[in-house]
């Protein structure tokens, strides 16, 4: 066997040609043809598939893919056109019914034709090109029974009738519609340009008839409700039926037509629009207005405005309506509580939302500096809640007020004006004893220089250490006098550092003779300890407590202000006296003398002077006794106060004055030093700079910017540019 | 002096000599007419004698009176100003010693023939743009109080007509109305000067005034006043 031939195994192919009888392929393919008829006509469960792919397989093998693919499309056209018929033949309702069904069974048949037809699919199509079984089938459903004539606009009207009698209450079979829907996203491009394209256009319509109608007879709120409803209620229905990428398209034409097209005439409505909103504080309406109107495009900015537009009204209103100007502590308030309503309005509705509490904020702005007594206003609120105002609050609760305090104040753009008054309330209240508690002065005072800076403040806490050091200035005096003054009045200084203290004149007055003595001591005593200084009594500040004793011998202590207790004194040494003769040993200046007359002799339950004639004023040929008759149920009484009062005209147009004074060298200051640096710089930056340098304190006015540059160009400190006269040049 | 034959001397030391308060009194004695002026006499003589005495310090109203009437020309008549330009005169209504003599040498005159001559030409210099500005500018220096800053708002009316007659400007009656009107105070040299520059480029009706043109606050003022009186009609822009 060792002679043996080794060979080696090859498979060849068939070296003859294996001859498909052509019968034999057309015999194939009408098994196959039977084969799908059947499976239309739900006969499957005869069929071997093992046999029907061998079959295909074999068609395809013996190049016969084109007959296979070919006739598939014959057949399934074929079966689809009765299916059509029959789907066209259905009445009413059972229309989408019999689609849906039909539908089902295309997908099941095409389901088992694909799997017969796999070995065409994977070698015959690719090769030649032609579209898949699968799709294949859905394309011949979509030309046949999508796009047959007789159902494609039947099916489009269908579908939106449906859909029109949901949005009008009716209830739907919202499953058929989701299977309908889904059969055409399964289609393609046919959800798209068949039914969401006209099913927009058709909403558009609706939501347009609707919002006209409803805005005729709803008011802003009902309508609001009613468009959020049918806003929901299309989120609602796309997620049961429709495509997820519908969504957005649709809720942009709800809002467009529903709040896009009315949003003026909705938030101007009489009654129940924005402005009716946001007096009575509509809170579910005012957000639900802000959550819809947030969807279109200036929505937001419509309701700024207008509340903007509002807020400045009502302020404007509020700020030159002479009732509520009569006090200013209420007037304040007024504004606090305007504020917290607005604050509350924008945190509970408007989400918030930065842009409407810059609107509020600059609305604020606008109507405050609208009056020029705001600053002198405010200021006499706080010296309110700081003389009995905040009494029996806890500290939290005070900060709480002061900073809502600070929010106005930051509002006013004449801040060196506020300062005034506020130095001239303080030391009205130091001086009279009158605040209910240091601490919170302090704590204000802080706040003030957390905003200002320390140069506003450094003044005011002048005025405290001024205070604390006359305590210990007057311990000192005491325990240097302890021996002499046994019986005589006792007194209690306060020295002020001229400069920290509001500039006060000092008029005349005469002290009477059993004050003098200590008033002297202390004041030999006060400079002896600080040399090169000057003291001036201010005779119209201060206060007394006397002891008086009446006609039947009942004692009472008044307390009086220092005039009063000049001129009460007198009456020690006589029974009578005249107004000049009370005016001329007091030399009280006259209209200081006869508000003080005014108190002591005309005042029910504080008359200690009696005075003939009996009438209100004072006259200048008026005769005083003192009253053996007065009486009162109180052992101290207080007589006289020094309460900060809102300023009368001449007061104010005086302190106006002074204010106006006082901005000229901080201009010129302002100039200088921008000039000083910059070297040449045009008119126009020149108050730009300065502004914006002065702001914190005060807005400069552009006249009086030209004046102070004019006087600096007299002054030799600047000049004009020979070649353009409108720069100047500092002059170093 | 004393080199010089008498009578020029006293006519040059007269002519001169109006400083001194106590020589007032013996001037007018020595009041000599015109026909005697020294100027006819030897005339670069009388300059020497100018230079060299050292009591001539001033020339005060009168002198400058007998000046003008040499010169045939009105105290008033704006070329005076013209001549205390070309003096750079500090003050008006004198000239020192320094200021006439310089004056004279650079305008080259030596004899009176030949500053009469000057005259017209100095009249031609208020025509000209530029010399009128700094003749207009000069004016307020040498008008106003010495020692003062500003000018006393009378005088800066009297110049002004005066100027304006020369160089006309129709609004300067309305200027001057309403500064006596409005203003009743003294006027700084920014504004003097400042309202030629108005007045040159400014048109009748306004139209091209610019509120932000840095115009001194007067001039924005009156453009105020004008316009709210109707004397001015501004066109809307």
């Amino acid at each position: 066997m060792s002679a043996q031939k080794r060979r080696t195994f090859k498979i060849e192919a068939f070296k003859h040609r294996v001859e498909i009888d052509p019968k034999y392929a057309e015999r194939t393919w009408k098994v196959l043809e039977h084969a799908i008829h059947e499976i239309y006509n739900h006969n499957a469960s005869g069929l071997s598939f093992e046999e029907l792919y061998r079959n295909a397989y074999n068609m395809v093998l013996h190049k016969y893919g084109e007959k296979l693919y070919s006739g598939l499309v014959t057949t399934m056209t074929g079966h689809l056109k009765e299916i059509a018929k029959s789907i066209e033949d259905a009445q009413g309702s059972l229309f989408l019914e019999e689609l849906d069904r039909k539908w089902g069974e295309h997908n099941k048949a095409l389901q088992m034709i694909r799997d017969i037809m796999m070995y065409m699919d994977r070698t015959f199509v690719p090769s030649s090109g032609r579209t898949p079984v699968h799709d294949l089938g859905l394309n011949l459903w979509r030309d046949n029974i999508i796009h047959s004539s007789k159902i494609q606009s039947r099916l489009l009207d269908t579908l939106l009738d449906l859909i029109h009698r949901e949005r009008k209450g009716e209830v739907i079979n919202r499953g058929l519609m989701r299977n309908i829907t889904k059969m055409l996203m399964d289609l393609g491009p046919v959800y798209q340009e068949d039914f969401e394209k006209p099913f927009l256009e058709v909403s558009a319509s609706f939501y347009s008839g609707e919002s006209q109608q409803l805005i005729e007879c709803c008011d802003c709120g009902e309508y609001l409700r009613k468009a959020e409803k049918r806003l929901s209620e299309e989120t609602e229905r796309v997620s049961h039926y429709l495509d997820s990428a519908s969504e957005v398209k649709i809720t942009s034409v709800v809002e467009g037509e529903m709040i896009a097209n009315h949003m003026q005439r909705l938030v101007h409505m009489e009654n129940s629009g924005l402005v009716n909103m946001l007096v009575d504080d509509k809170y579910e309406d005012l957000a639900r207005m802000y959550s819809l109107f947030r969807r279109v495009t200036d929505g937001l900015s419509t309701i700024r405005d207008v509340m903007t537009a509002h807020l400045r009204e009502t302020g404007r209103q509020l700020v030159s309506d002479p009732e509520k100007l009569k006090d200013p502590v209420d007037f304040v308030q007024h504004l606090l509580d305007e504020k917290d309503k607005y604050d509350m309005i924008i945190s509970k509705s408007f989400n918030n939302d930065k842009t409407f509490q810059n609107a509020l904020n600059s609305s604020f702005e606008y109507f405050i500096n609208l009056n020029n007594r705001s600053p002198e206003f405010i200021s006499l609120y706080v010296d309110d809640k700081l003389r009995k105002g905040l009494k029996g609050v806890t500290e939290e609760d005070v900060e709480v007020v002061l900073d809502k305090v600070m929010m106005l104040f930051r509002y006013l753009q004449e801040k060196d004006v506020f300062e005034k008054y506020y130095k001239q309330h303080l030391a009205k209240r130091l001086l009279s004893g009158k605040t209910v508690s240091d601490d919170v002065e302090r704590s204000m005072i802080v706040k003030l220089k957390t905003e200002c800076g320390y140069q506003f403040t450094s003044k005011l806490e002048g005025m405290f250490t001024d205070m604390k050091t006359s305590v210990d200035t007057l311990q000192g005096f005491y325990a240097s006098q302890h021996a002499e003054i046994g019986d005589g009045p006792t007194l209690a200084v306060q020295v002020l550092t001229t400069g920290s203290w509001p500039t006060q004149p000092s008029p005349p007055c005469n002290l009477p003779p059993e004050i003098i003595g200590i008033c002297e001591k202390f004041r030999t005593y006060y400079l002896g300890t600080h040399t090169g200084r000057r003291l001036t009594w201010q005779t119209n500040m201060g206060t007394a407590d006397i002891k008086a004793t009446f006609g039947k011998g009942q004692k009472h202590e008044l307390n009086v202000s220092t005039y009063q207790m000049c001129i009460l004194m007198l009456f020690n040494s006589a029974e009578r006296l005249s107004y000049k003769e009370i005016e001329q040993a007091t030399e009280i200046p006259a209209s200081d003398l006869k508000r003080c007359l005014q108190s002591i002799a005309c005042v029910k339950g504080k008359n200690v002077l009696r005075k003939e004639p009996m009438s209100k004023d004072i006259a200048e040929d008026d005769a005083f006794y003192f009253n053996d008759k007065f009486t009162s149920k109180f052992i101290k009484v207080k007589i006289g106060t020094v309460a900060a009062q809102k300023e009368s005209e001449p007061e104010k147009q005086e302190t106006r004055q002074r204010v106006e004074e006082d901005r000229k060298p901080q201009i010129e200051a302002a100039i200088v030093r921008i000039m000083k640096s910059r070297r040449v710089l045009d008119h126009n930056t020149i108050v730009t700079e300065v502004t914006s340098q002065l702001q914190s304190r005060f807005l400069p006015n552009p006249v009086v910017i030209k004046k102070r540059i004019e006087s600096l160009i007299e002054r030799e400190f600047l000049e004009r540019d020979k070649a353009d006269r409108k720069l100047y040049r500092y002059l170093a | 002096m004393e080199e010089e034959e008498a009578g020029t001397m006293v006519h040059t030391n007269f002519y001169c000599h109006l400083g001194n308060w106590g020589i007032l009194k013996k001037l007018e004695q020595w009041f000599i007419p015109i026909s005697m002026s020294p100027w006819k006499l030897g005339e670069k003589a009388a300059l020497q004698a100018l230079k060299a005495n050292p009591y001539v310090d001033m020339i005060v109203v009168d002198g400058i009176s007998l000046l003008c009437t040499d010169l045939q020309v009105d105290p008033q008549d704006i070329v005076m100003l013209v001549v205390s330009w070309h003096m750079k005169a500090a003050t008006m209504c004198e000239f020192s010693r320094q200021e006439f003599i310089g004056g004279l040498q650079s305008l080259g005159i030596d004899t009176i023939e030949k500053f009469r001559e000057k005259l017209s030409y100095m009249r031609s210099e208020l025509r000209d743009d530029q010399r009128f500005r700094e003749i207009y500018n000069f004016s307020f220096g040498w008008a106003k109080e010495k020692g003062q800053k500003s000018l006393a708002l009378e005088t800066a009316i009297g110049m002004w007509q005066l100027l304006f007659a020369e160089w006309h400007w129709p609004l300067v009656d309305h200027w001057c109305q309403f500064l006596q009107l409005k203003h009743n105070k003294a006027i700084s040299r920014d504004t003097w000067s400042q309202l030629l520059e108005f007045a040159k480029t400014i048109d009748l009706q306004l139209s091209n005034y610019d509120e932000e043109g840095a115009w001194p606050y007067l001039i924005d003022e009156f453009v105020e006043y004008l316009t709210e009186n109707g004397i001015v009609q501004r066109p809307q822009n």
